[in-house]
């Protein structure tokens, strides 16, 4: 088999035919005409980058509808995405509260609650223990409740000791045995609600995944769906440039360039909505959690996750107009025999 | 030593229609010849068979050295690289303007920019479209697109060219600068396949002619002959 001139596979046949040509023809002269194969390379994803700019850019209204229906399909299960990031780190807070408050009874002095907690650290289903005195309590209901004029008005303390116990096993097992003490007044312990919190955040992860996944392959099928129209319009000159010589890669190319721009386009627009979301809802939110003394705050994207993002969608449609190209590739060659 | 050999080659399709039967010729460097026939006659399948749209039922294309049987995949585009392809409706890039259209089979071999240029300012000259260069194809007359489509199928340098029924849509006289254009060729190098139903046009212009008539090469006419 003879080699074929091409500089993407050699510099053989046709640099010398070319070079023929210049000594057939003065006028056709060409020094050392064929790039090599970096620039080949580069010079056709230049081309393909800017055809694919070029047709984004000539059918706008098209254009930015189909990126905003992409955009819509990203930003719901990234939103979903951050609500639960949020939702998480609001119940890392309360996980870290997996600790059994034990209020003693007033009459308990603080020397013999000193003695208890004590006693207590030295059992081993307790991980560890911390004494809140009476005045500590007073100190900080006055810092956080901002009743501090009230608070200075009442005579004495009447708030007990309090041991703040986590456990190292059985929570439940421990605060039943706890409640049993004699010092003990109160056991404050909130395994349901927290396994309750747990089972819902669960169901959440579970579900954000499966959207996004869904909506994912929504935003596949739309970009698919884009280039699919897009290459039936092309189909003439497609079969042009498969005559003239053009590979499969070149003529996928454009389209996956302009599968990749949608889908960076979209990517951009869903992060837009999604910033504007967290500052509509960021305040409201802070000042609902400060009225119940948690310093929580929303988090949006970072740098890195919004370059995540970005790549991610990029990656989305650059995929979805590989499919269909690739599709269409098989079918047009499949006349070849 | 040829630039093509049909042996023997047969293409039936798969509605079990055969638009070829055991069809042999070949064709020198530097030769142009006409093949002629009625419609259906089986040209535009051979033209098909030498850029590997179709592939033989049975029997062998040699282009060159290469058996085009053993050519596949990614290596059809390189074959094509090698054929210049002239089409009886231009099929002309609409969005792209006659130098870039003009261009494209040297920006598929990898030429620099510069160099494409040139070569691309040189052919549009030598077909009389210089001025032209920066219109659409939608702005030219059929006779202008025709010389654009020329001007692709010819700024490779291909060892051969070849044309089904380049002079289709086009009037006499603008048929008559096309062959004109196409008779250079052969000087250059390049050999010229030229599939045409105008029998008055291909008794002029004294070439050899290889007819076809039901997918049988019935005759095969040499120049002295046909001027007789």
């Amino acid at each position: 088999m003879s080699s074929f001139p091409t500089p993407e596979s050699s510099h053989g046949e046709a640099p010398s035919r070319l070079e023929a040509s210049a000594s057939r023809d003065d006028d056709l002269a060409v020094e050392s005409a064929v790039q090599s194969r970096l620039g080949v390379w580069f010079d056709h994803h230049l081309y393909s980058l800017v055809a694919s700019v070029g047709r984004l850019l000539s059918k706008p209204w098209a254009a930015l509808l189909t990126i905003g229906v992409m955009a819509v399909a990203l930003a719901l299960p990234l939103g979903l995405w951050a609500a639960l990031s949020n939702i998480e780190r609001f119940a890392g807070e309360v996980q870290q509260s997996r600790q059994i408050s034990l209020f003693l009874k007033p009459e308990i002095k603080l020397e013999r609650a000193r003695a208890l907690a004590e006693e207590l650290r030295a059992r081993p289903e307790i991980g560890a223990i911390e004494l809140r005195t009476p005045e500590q309590g007073l100190a900080d209901l006055r810092e956080k409740s901002g009743l501090g004029d009230s608070l200075s008005a009442i005579e004495g303390n009447p708030l007990p000791s309090l041991l703040l116990v986590t456990p190292k096993g059985d929570e439940l097992a421990l605060a039943e045995s706890l409640g049993s003490l004699a010092e003990t007044d109160v056991v404050q312990h909130d395994a349901g609600w927290r396994q309750r919190l747990d089972g819902w955040l669960r169901f959440g992860i579970r579900l954000a995944w499966l959207l996004a996944a869904m909506l994912g392959l929504g935003a596949l099928l739309v970009v698919g769906n884009t280039v699919r129209l897009d290459i039936q319009s092309r189909r003439e000159e497609i079969g042009v440039l498969q005559l003239l010589g053009a590979t499969d890669g070149f003529i996928r190319r454009p389209f996956l360039y302009l599968g990749a721009c949608y889908g960076l386009a979209a990517g951009a627009v869903a992060l837009a909505l999604l910033t504007a979301a967290d500052r509509t809802l960021r305040e409201p939110l802070t000042a609902l959690a400060t009225s119940y003394g948690s310093h929580f705050e929303l988090q949006g994207f970072d740098l890195p996750q919004a370059l995540a993002i970005l790549a991610g969608a990029a990656a989305l449609g650059w995929l979805g107009a590989g499919f269909v190209t690739g599709h269409y590739l098989r079918q047009s060659r499949s006349g070849q025999g | 030593m040829t630039v093509l050999r049909f042996d023997n080659v047969s293409k039936r399709y798969s509605s079990g229609h055969e638009a070829l039967s055991e069809v042999s010729f070949e064709v020198a460097p530097g030769e142009m010849l006409f093949v002629t026939g009625h419609s259906g006659a089986g040209k535009s399948t051979l033209l098909k068979l030498i850029h590997l749209s179709e592939r033989p039922s049975r029997g062998a294309v040699l282009f060159g050295e290469r058996n085009l049987l053993k050519v596949g995949g990614r290596r059809i585009a390189l074959h094509r690289r090698e054929i210049g392809v002239v089409f009886q409706d231009h099929r002309l890039l609409a969005d792209r303007s006659v130098a870039d259209n003009v261009a494209l089979p040297l920006l598929l071999r990898g030429l620099r920019r510069p160099d494409i240029g040139r070569r691309v300012r040189m052919t549009l000259e030598k077909v009389g479209l210089g001025a032209r260069a920066s219109a659409l194809p939608g702005e030219l007359s059929a006779g202008e697109q025709q010389r654009v489509g020329i001007a692709r199928a010819i700024i490779g340098e291909p060892r051969l060219l070849v044309a089904d029924e380049p002079t289709g849509n086009l009037d006499p006289t603008l048929s008559a600068e096309i062959m004109t254009l196409f008779q250079s060729l052969p000087e250059r190098g390049t050999s010229v396949l030229v599939a045409s139903h105008d029998l008055a046009l291909v008794k002029r212009m004294k070439k050899r002619v290889l007819v076809l008539n039901q997918g049988r090469l019935v005759d095969d006419i040499a120049p002295e002959d046909l001027a007789e």
